[in-house]
């Protein structure tokens, strides 16, 4: 299946085919190619609502992800014994809270999306940020990811100053 | 000459039309002098159905056949425009933002609209639009219509707001379509050309919001045309 790509808002121009290079590409990085993983753009108020139903924290959010894999170890990529078992979750993207950061900060919505897209994927993976041991530990990991991305790509992201441990 | 009323309800259709035509012809052989001597000074005798559901009852002298059910439909259909206009949200249809013109011809509507030269058309008919189950109280919402065959997705709360279904290439205007150029049916397609595809429409305007506004205006077009269609009834059936 691969990277299932929705957009159900319409309040940010989306550019659908440079998101997906980039999911692919971290794919990549990450080893996890063979695994099928679902990004679903929504606005905020969609965010809100998914926020309140599984955080019961009444507010948007950049990112929110559903694993399929509750209990991975960091970074232990599952071993599935059968092909419906190849997936590793759901990311949604809270793209119209993402844009705002970008407008206040100057910086590039897709280069943020796919910095939030990293964030959310190591959580699929297994990484928490509950404690100042774990911060640490999925912090080193999202900078790998971001910096072989550069080498990759020849583009620079930066990890967003502000993590928000609102997300899962 | 007689207008024809093609009723579409379900195995009796053709049953139906033949009659209407059939009834057409047969009265316009008649003259008054015929109808109220009893046919004596013609040769010819049309035997009409003897139902009791076809028992004139009330004669305006237009020739046409008036029955108590005629009567009771129009009555019923009175009430129906009636109700039909309460709902009407607004009796101009809904505008859609980016700069599209629109065209009707019946129940085809087409979207035009330019972009630094480049001429988008978006054509959709609002006939058989109303999915059978999708019904709320006194206002049905079509499904997405189609000009590249988009079409609304399965699932509201976790599918795209409209969807490509098939890409093909078409001679311009209005020529007949070509079975013969290749068909892309997005079902199989990769998934990084969809998205392509999808932000060359979105370039073009058509986008998350365009289909949002495009569904608010086909369910006005289609109310309106039912109302028509009502009000067009209701003549041919006081009077055909």
């Amino acid at each position: 299946m691969g990277v299932v790509l929705r957009n159900l808002q319409k309040v940010v121009p989306l550019r659908r085919a440079r998101l997906r290079r980039d999911v692919v590409t971290l794919r990549h990085i990450l080893g996890i190619q063979k695994f099928d993983l679902g990004i679903i753009c929504v606005d905020n108020q969609k965010m809100q609502q998914i926020n309140h139903i599984y955080r019961k924290k009444n507010t948007p959010t950049d990112v929110l992800s559903f694993p399929f894999y509750e209990d991975l170890r960091p970074g232990k990529l599952p071993c599935p014994l059968h092909r419906d078992e190849l997936n590793l979750g759901d990311i949604f993207l809270g793209v119209e809270f993402v844009m705002k950061q970008c407008q206040e900060e100057s910086l590039d919505l897709h280069g943020a999306l796919t910095v939030v897209t990293a964030h959310g994927i190591c959580h699929l993976l297994g990484y928490r940020h509950e404690t100042e041991e774990e911060w640490t530990e999925m912090q080193q990991r999202e900078n790998y990811i971001l910096s072989e991305y550069s080498r990759l790509t020849g583009r620079h992201l930066d990890p967003l100053m502000k993590r928000c441990s609102q997300d899962r | 000459g007689t207008r024809q009323l093609l009723t579409c309800v379900s195995c009796c259709c053709v049953m139906a039309t033949v009659w209407f035509k059939h009834c057409a012809k047969v009265l316009s052989h008649l003259t008054f002098k015929d109808i109220f001597n009893n046919g004596a000074s013609s040769g010819y005798r049309p035997k009409l159905f003897s139902s009791k559901l076809l028992s004139p009852s009330v004669s305006c002298g237009c020739g046409g056949l008036h029955t108590e059910g005629d009567k009771a439909f129009g009555d019923f259909l009175s009430d129906e425009i009636k109700e039909e206009k309460k709902i009407q949200k607004n009796k101009s249809l809904p505008k859609v933002s980016g700069g599209w013109e629109l065209e009707m011809n019946g129940t085809e509507a087409k979207l035009t609209r330019s972009v630094s030269g480049e001429k988008v058309t978006v054509t959709f008919n609002v006939n058989n639009s109303i999915p059978p189950n999708f019904e709320e109280e006194g206002e049905q919402t079509q499904q997405k219509p189609a000009e590249e065959e988009v079409s609304h997705g399965e699932g509201e709360e976790e599918s795209d707001i409209f969807a490509i279904r098939e890409v093909s290439f078409q001679p311009q205007g209005d020529s007949e379509w070509k079975e013969t150029s290749y068909n892309l049916n997005t079902d199989s397609l990769d998934w990084a050309l969809y998205d392509h595809l999808m932000d060359f429409l979105a370039d073009r305007g058509v986008d998350n919001t365009f289909a949002d506004e495009l569904t608010e205006l086909s369910t006005a077009i289609e109310h309106q045309e039912y109302i028509k269609f009502l009000e067009d009834l209701q003549g041919f059936v006081k009077c055909n």
